[in-house]
This record gives structure tokens, C-alpha cells and sequence, in this order.
């Protein structure tokens, strides 16, 4: 039944996934739940996947259907808001002086993105953290690679706005 | 022509897709033209550089490692259970009518005559708790080769891996591997399966067993039929797809009041577990009930078993037409 190959496909794709779910829910019970439940639905339509699939969007198109269930109720998300403060706080190592900016302006950005719109958040996510490009994006959130790209353009636009007034660090061009 | 921007808001997705290194070159070019006269958007296309650097830089944040650890055990957990209950199923039109396959991580779990039936509706899998159903025309591929090989009659046997869970209860499931054991173009009586369970004179219950088989043709029941010869009853009310099974391997069947029975007067003949076959009309076989004997269609089949020809009636010198 190819469960060999599924079995690769846990250990390949697991830490990514769990990495993305644990993000967006800010606590691990309910990433755990999530990251089970996309496991076990790619596990029941994994034999019908074509053999060129790309495994890598198709989970993170099933996690992201599941986190979008999962947010539909409001109360979920403020509570995941609210959480993010007290997290980022934990996960922050101590680093040397210079990178205050750039950690405070971290934690900043994550506060402002768990409170963008589910899609815009989504989609960020998506791309600046894990580097999936539009097409995929646009799987995941089932619209067009065109809707994906303006989603992260908005999220980028209303981080912007929010950090209105926030030192910044000094940025080399990126080309 | 490279379009010229009168304003800072018409510049934006250009701004923000360069910052980002996601522009291509006309873009680019247009930022730099904007930018070289405009201080405030050269500014701003460094906030964003900042803002996207930030950003990426969340790509290296890592889950506390003993958080993803248990995360993957659970997961294992999970799956090892889900495993356990999925069952993969495919259709296959036969000239049986449509046969639903269905096998388990452990092996082949259900065979069942669909008839007309095309979607799992028709199948007693969809009355199953406690089994998750995936169907894989590709996973059951080469079951389904071999099953139509072997009702073409290209094939003797279906060496499958079976899973025998489904049988309802141990002595049903002892009566199905006693059922495996009778070989292709043989038949036997309920009576002797009932005795090589362990449970003579239960052939009415061997009958009920098989009668709920989950896994007809690979179980092959169709080879087990009543003492007196009569075919008596195939997967409830199929008694001809018993012929056709039948037929296939050699049996000849001829009717018999509201039945078939066996054409025991075409096969050569097993008593017990002699190691020696003979003719029908050796001695008093013919008097003899199938309660003790096996019946066997062909020379070839009779090889296939390894037995020696009786000394009395050589029924290898003469060998039935």
C-alpha cells in the first residue's frame, strides 16, 4: 500500500509542517491536533496522488484547508493574538546588543501579522517563511497565483503601516 | 516604452515587489527612475527591505525540539491505528459481474460480487465500523490481473497474502483456511471440511461459514458442495457463479432437482487422505457418499497433489476422457 513511501514522506515533510501549524496557532496542543489530522487525510488520498505531485504544496494545502476550518471560529484567532506576545517573548534568545532592533522588530511583526486577515496572513506566512511561490500559495488558499501575490502585497503593506514610527534596521538591497 | 509614474501610490507594487527581490527587470528600472527623484520612496523601499528581511529571518525560528519530537510520536501513533483500519478497495468488472477487492495492510481482506453494483454502496463495506475506505484502482492493479488470469483460467492459483478478520469468529476463520487447502479443480463436502476443523458432523455450520466468506474465489468455497454432490448454495443466492468457478477449473456440473450436482462420474477420487487416486467406479466408490472423498477433475490437478495412482482400478492406464 506504499506505506514505506508514505512513512518518507512524514519524516521529510513533518518538521516543516508542524513549523508552519505551530506558527499559526501560537500553542502546541492545537498544532498538534492539526498536524495529525493533515498527516492523516494526506495518508487516506495519498495513493491517489499523481506520481509528479508536489507532495511539499499538497501538504501544505491540506494544513492550511485545516487551519482555515480551525480560525473560522473568531474566538480561536484572538486567543492565538493575544498568545502571540507572551511566545515570542519565550522564544527570543538573548543575543548580542546590536540585534535589539532587529529582535524587537521581530516580535513587532509577528503581533502584527497574527492580526491581519486570515488570507493575508496565510499567505504571508506561505511565502516569507516557508518560500512557497504563488502557484502554490494559490492552491493552498485556493485562488489564483495573482490573488496569492496581492494577498502578501497587502500583508506587507498594512506590516508597513503598522510599524509606522518603529526604528527599523538598516537593509542592504536585497538584488 | 517604459511607462513613466506621476505618483508615489502608482509606484507601490513596484516599491514593494522590488524591496522584495520578486521584480522583474522593467520594474526595477521603474523603482530606480522613481526612487533617484523621490527621497520619501527611497526611504520607504528600505523600510520594506527591512520589513522582508525581518520576515525571512523567520524561516530560521525553530519549535523547541522536544515539542516536535512528541509532535512526531503522536503522529506515528495516530497513523499506525488509521493504518490498521484502512482498507484499499477497487472495482473490477468481470465476467462475474462487478467484484469489489479490497485489502488491508495485512493482506487481501474482501472479495465480493458486486453484480451490477459500480460504487461502494452496493458493498458490504459500507455497512463496516471501525474500517476507513480508500479506493486505488492503482494499489489493486495486480490483484485485479490476477483475479481476471485466474477466472480466464490463465492462472491456478492467487497466491495472495490474506487478512482473515473480517471471518466473524474463530471457527469460521478455521473454516476458511480448511476451505484454502482443497486444490484447484478439486471438490469436497462440507462433511470433510467440518472434520478437518475438528468438529465432524457441524457441516451445517461449515455451510453457514462459508456462506458469509468474505473472500469467495481466493476462499474457494465454490469447491465445497454437499455430500450428496449437489452443489447446494454459493454466497447466498449465487449458485451460478459456483457453476461458472466451476466450470472454469474443470468440474463439470449436470442438473439435479432444482440444483446442480457434481458430475462425480467425470473425476478421479480422493478417499480421506490416502495418498492414492482412483477411478469413480473403483470398487464401491460409487455407493460412497462425498462425506470422505475429494473429487478431482484432472490428471493435471491430481499431479499438482503429488498422489500415486490406485494398484487396483490404474486410473493412470485409464485415464477418464
Amino acid at each position: 500500500m506504499g506505506l514505506g513511501a508514505f512513512e518518507d514522506v512524514v519524516a521529510a515533510h513533518h518538521p516543516e509542517i508542524y513549523r508552519y501549524l505551530r506558527r499559526l496557532t501560537f500553542r502546541a496542543t492545537e498544532a498538534d491536533d492539526l498536524v495529525q489530522e493533515t498527516f492523516l487525510r494526506a495518508y487516506r488520498a495519498w495513493q491517489m496522488l499523481a506520481p509528479d505531485a508536489n507532495v511539499r504544496a499538497w501538504l501544505f494545502a491540506i494544513a492550511t484547508n485545516l487551519a482555515r476550518n480551525h480560525f473560522r471560529a473568531e474566538s480561536r484567532r484572538r486567543r492565538a493574538y493575544v498568545a502571540v506576545g507572551d511566545r515570542r517573548a519565550e522564544a527570543d534568545p538573548a543575543g548580542p546588543e546590536e540585534e535589539h532592533v532587529f529582535r524587537e522588530t521581530r516580535a513587532l511583526l509577528d503581533r502584527v501579522v497574527a492580526g491581519l486577515p486570515l488570507k493575508q496572513r496565510l499567505a504571508f506566512t506561505l511565502r516569507k517563511v516557508h518560500d512557497l511561490d504563488y502557484e502554490a500559495i494559490g492552491e493552498s488558499l485556493e485562488c489564483s497565483p495573482e490573488s496569492a501575490r496581492a494577498h502578501v502585497f497587502q500583508a506587507l503593506k498594512k506590516i508597513r503601516v503598522s510599524l509606522n514610527g518603529h526604528e527599523l534596521p538598516a537593509m542592504e538591497p536585497t538584488r | 516604452m517604459t511607462p513613466k509614474y506621476s505618483s508615489c501610490r502608482a509606484i507601490e507594487p513596484d516599491l514593494v515587489a522590488a524591496a522584495t527581490g520578486e521584480a522583474g527587470a522593467a520594474a526595477v528600472r521603474r523603482v530606480d527612475d522613481h526612487t533617484r527623484g523621490c527621497v520619501s520612496c527611497r526611504d520607504e523601499l528600505g523600510r520594506y527591505r527591512a520589513i522582508d528581511s525581518i520576515a525571512r529571518g523567520l524561516r530560521h525560528e525553530t519549535p523547541p525540539a522536544a515539542d516536535l519530537a512528541a509532535s512526531r510520536s503522536a503522529l506515528q501513533a495516530r497513523l499506525a491505528d488509521l493504518k490498521s483500519r484502512v482498507l484499499t478497495y477497487g472495482i473490477v468488472p468481470s465476467p462475474l459481474g462487478n467484484i469489489l477487492v479490497a485489502r488491508s495492510e495485512h493482506g487481501v481482506s474482501l472479495v465480493e460480487y458486486l453484480g451490477e453494483g459500480t460504487t461502494l454502496a452496493a458493498s458490504r463495506l459500507h455497512e463496516l465500523t471501525d474500517v476507513e475506505t480508500v479506493e486505488s484502482s492503482v494499489e489493486i492493479a495486480r490483484l485485479r490481473d490476477e483475479l481476471l488470469d485466474f477466472l480466464a483460467g490463465r492462472r491456478r492459483q492467487l497466491g495472495w497474502r490474506l487478512d482473515l478478520r473480517l471471518a466473524g469468529s474463530d471457527f469460521r476463520r478455521s473454516v476458511l483456511e480448511a476451505a484454502v487447502a482443497v486444490p484447484y479443480g478439486a471438490v469436497t463436502s462440507y462433511a470433510t471440511i467440518a472434520r478437518r476443523v475438528g468438529k465432524p458432523g457441524a457441516e451445517r455450520a461449515v455451510a453457514q461459514a462459508l456462506r458469509w466468506n468474505p473472500l469467495p474465489i481466493v476462499v474457494p468455497c465454490h469447491r465445497i458442495v454437499g455430500s450428496s454432490g449437489k452443489l447446494t448454495g454459493y454466497a447466498g443466492d449465487k449458485l451460478g457463479l459456483k457453476r461458472q468457478l466451476l466450470d472454469v477449473e474443470g468440474v463439470r456440473t449436470a442438473p439435479a432437482s432444482k440444483d446442480f450436482r457434481v458430475a462425480r462420474e467425470t473425476m478421479y477420487v480422493r478417499a480421506g487422505d490416502d495418498r492414492a487416486y482412483c477411478l469413480p467406479t473403483c470398487g464401491d466408490l460409487p455407493s460412497h457418499t462425498l462425506a470422505n472423498l475429494t473429487l478431482i477433475a484432472s490428471r493435471e490437478s491430481v499431479e499438482a497433489l503429488g498422489l500415486e495412482p490406485c494398484s487396483d482400478c490404474r486410473p493412470d492406464l485409464h485415464p477418464l476422457g
